[in-house]
């Protein structure tokens, strides 16, 4: 169904090559995981098979790939397309509507297919979907995990045999994953060829065929299922790969309100340097958090979790001075106006590009230290940044900017940090380095936040929790 | 896209064309109460009640600026106002009826109605996709705004002082981000057949019913109405 011999790739203006030697035979209805650290060359393998690669990115291609009969260095892209569904790794930026039923519609149209087949498939779509869904609503209002099941039902909708996944489970909770996993067994059933390329493994255990393992640019060693499933964690450690995800236990924080989910650990007033009273925030006519009082201290890591519209970005913003709201914040005693919070305030945001903005490392980093009296290149080297002090932030990887931006963050001496989803996509390597930078910078004694669906990153990086409920 | 069902496509594009040259011509002001009626009805059929209500306002209050104030205060400085509130108001009636348009039409939706006319097709991808990507940029946009926030780099006088810097440091991450999410949305289109040799069809044709001509029809007498009870050309 898949054919890759001895397949190499060089993107356009990269200075080595994403993959080097990739040889991949995947037979129909096989179900297929390719795995590796990140920058091993996982999710530029899915692009050869769908024909992003050469089609749509830049570069040199040597060697060749068939798929499903068709050499995709000749056949078209929409060809490949008809043959392939491809669910991409944040599924709201693939979607072109903002409804699940014109979604789904959306390659059947495009296609030409008889309206009165897009009818059918939509209403079958959605009647599927319905079970963990509402249908009718906008698709940016839904929860990762809705919009994953949605980006599914999309990319399948034609029936396509082969279907592509890259890093479905990375922005799921645990919930999420079971749903995606029963989507993906359905699928595989009906006779459906899958490749998924993913940190995470063990949630595929019971539907995978063999595992593929790719070092830079290389497919290396492979693992049937049986040889997997009798992989201890720690061999999969060493190849940069997550394990069995442990359900994390935290202490909760006292709180109080409508938003508090834990109506058990709802008491009196808590103390901490950072707290919060009487916060009721309303958007477009309705009350997205409720908090009565909650407090925060310094020098820790605070998790806050929550399903999706439980209120944790509102509480980020509102704590961060980017939401006016009613209620109380004060600071070690203080009481704080919107601007003194933005002041006291930093955030590392999922998308960290959208923060860097300057046009070299040295800059950016002085930038941050602007107003306060530090060495910058002591800084730089403390932060093993000093080799890429001339470089442009935007020239560095996803990895190294992550990490320029924790830097800022820490140098600008905010006495409250958030960080937003810090660890989507990253290998089990990179997760240990985040985790021990916002330890840092709890450490340096600021209050910590950390906005995150990552059990993994949980367990190493947070002290207590706040869960949050939609109202 | 909104719970109940709508107008066809076309006929809100020919509403939009038809509101905004009457408005924005010689002597289009006499159009403006009822461009106001009619994008504050389509606000009001689309519960877009924060539109139906900030609209009217801020034509109010910019209809007071050019007609009243120059009245009641005459002066150069106010004169000058005056002339940018009425062109202001103008834009405002025409921008009420095309938000209708953008709030409840999908791109699938507009390039349907275009392939119904017959356009060609880089105009029909091109538009749907401008469509899709713009609120996209919005997004990005809010989000390096507030990212300059708490970096404090939003201060008046940090801008006036260095306002090229300024300017740079909001679009370089702004196109970065932007790109990113502008390459993904464009590679899943691209392999879901957008822009492929097929001839697309359409979930839901465009079809114009009775909805539509009884809007023709509301539109047709505001029109009128327009033009009987004005004393002449504003």
């Amino acid at each position: 169904m898949i054919s890759i011999d001895g397949t190499g790739w060089t993107y356009a203006n990269a200075e080595e090559p994403s993959l080097t030697d990739v040889t991949l035979c995947v037979t129909p209805g096989e179900f297929v995981v390719l795995c590796g650290a990140s920058g091993s060359g996982k999710s530029t393998a899915l692009r050869l098979m769908n024909g992003l690669i050469p089609h749509f990115h830049e570069g040199t291609l040597t060697g060749a790939v068939q798929v499903d009969g068709l050499k995709t260095a000749t056949a078209r892209l929409d060809e490949l397309g008809l043959r392939t569904g491809t669910v991409l790794q944040h599924p709201r930026r693939q979607f072109f509507t903002d409804s699940a039923g014109e979604e789904v519609a959306f390659a059947l149209e495009n296609f030409g297919y008889e309206p009165a087949v897009v009818h059918a498939r939509v209403d079958a779509a959605l009647t599927a979907l319905a079970a963990c869904l509402p249908v009718a609503a906008r698709l940016r209002l839904l929860s990762g995990g809705q919009q994953q099941q949605v980006a599914l039902a999309a990319a399948s909708a034609h029936e396509p045999d082969i279907l592509l996944l890259d890093e479905p489970s990375s922005n799921l909770d645990a919930d999420a994953v079971q749903r995606l996993t029963a989507s993906l067994a359905l699928l595989k059933a009906r006779g459906m060829t899958i490749v998924v390329a993913e940190h995470r493994l063990r949630y595929l255990r019971g539907i995978l065929d063999r595992v593929v393992v790719m070092r830079e640019g290389r497919t290396e060693v492979q693992w049937s299922a049986q040889q997997f499933r009798a992989l201890p964690d720690e061999d999969l450690a060493r190849e940069g790969l997550r394990g069995e995800a442990r359900p994390v236990d935290l202490p909760e924080l006292a709180a109080a309100g409508g938003s508090v989910a834990d109506p058990a650990t709802k008491g009196g007033p808590s103390t901490g340097a950072l707290q919060l009273a009487d916060i009721r925030c309303r958007l477009a006519g309705r009350t997205v958090l409720d908090l009565d009082h909650v407090a925060f201290a310094a020098g820790t890591v605070t998790a806050i979790r929550g399903a999706n519209g439980a209120g944790k970005s509102t509480l980020a913003r509102v704590v961060t001075g980017l939401q006016s709201c009613p209620g109380n914040v004060r600071l070690d005693g203080r009481k704080l106006s919107r601007r003194a919070r933005q002041r006291a305030s930093a955030i590392v945001m999922q998308d960290v590009q959208r923060q860097l903005f300057t046009d070299s490392v040295d800059a950016e980093v002085r930038l941050a230290a602007a107003r306060n009296d530090i060495d910058v290149d002591q800084a730089l080297r403390e932060l093993d940044l000093t080799r890429f002090a001339d470089r442009h932030p935007l020239s560095l990887s996803g990895g190294q900017q992550q990490r320029l931006v924790i830097a800022a963050a820490r140098i600008s001496r905010r006495r409250i940090v958030v960080f937003d989803e810090p660890s989507s996509g990253v290998d089990q390597r990179h997760l240990q380095s985040i985790s021990d930078q916002i330890r840092q910078v709890a450490h340096e004694g600021a209050v910590v936040l950390l906005i995150s669906h990552d059990e993994d990153l949980l367990a190493l990086a947070a002290d207590a929790q706040l869960t949050l409920r939609p109202l | 896209m909104p719970s109940r069902p709508g107008l066809d496509p076309r006929t809100k594009i020919i509403a939009v064309i038809a509101v905004s040259a009457a408005v924005m011509s010689a002597g289009g002001g006499r159009f403006i109460a009822a461009g106001l009626l009619l994008a504050v009805g389509l606000a009001v059929w689309e519960r877009a009640w924060r539109r139906a209500v900030v609209l009217p306002l801020f034509v109010g209050a910019s209809a007071a600026l050019a007609f009243w104030v120059p009245l009641v205060r005459p002066h150069p400085a106010l004169g000058a106002v005056a002339t940018g509130s009425f062109l202001g108001l103008r834009f405002a009636v025409a921008l009420g009826v095309g938000m209708h348009l953008i709030a409840t039409t999908s791109p699938t939706q507009l390039s349907a109605a275009f392939r119904a006319w017959r356009i060609p097709r880089g105009i029909t991808v091109s538009t749907s996709v401008m469509l899709r990507f713009l609120p996209l940029v919005a997004t990005e946009a809010t989000a390096v705004l507030d990212a300059m926030r708490l970096r404090g780099l939003t201060g008046l006088r940090a801008m006036l002082r260095h306002p090229i810097l300024a300017i740079e440091r909001f679009t370089v991450p702004l196109i970065a981000s932007s790109l990113r999410v502008g390459e993904d949305l464009a590679a899943s289109a691209m392999l879901r057949g957008l822009g492929s040799p097929h001839r697309p069809t359409s979930m839901t044709p465009p079809r114009f019913g009775g909805r539509d001509a009884t809007f023709a029809l509301v539109v047709a007498a505001l029109a009128a109405g327009s033009v009987l009870l004005s004393p002449g050309p504003a």
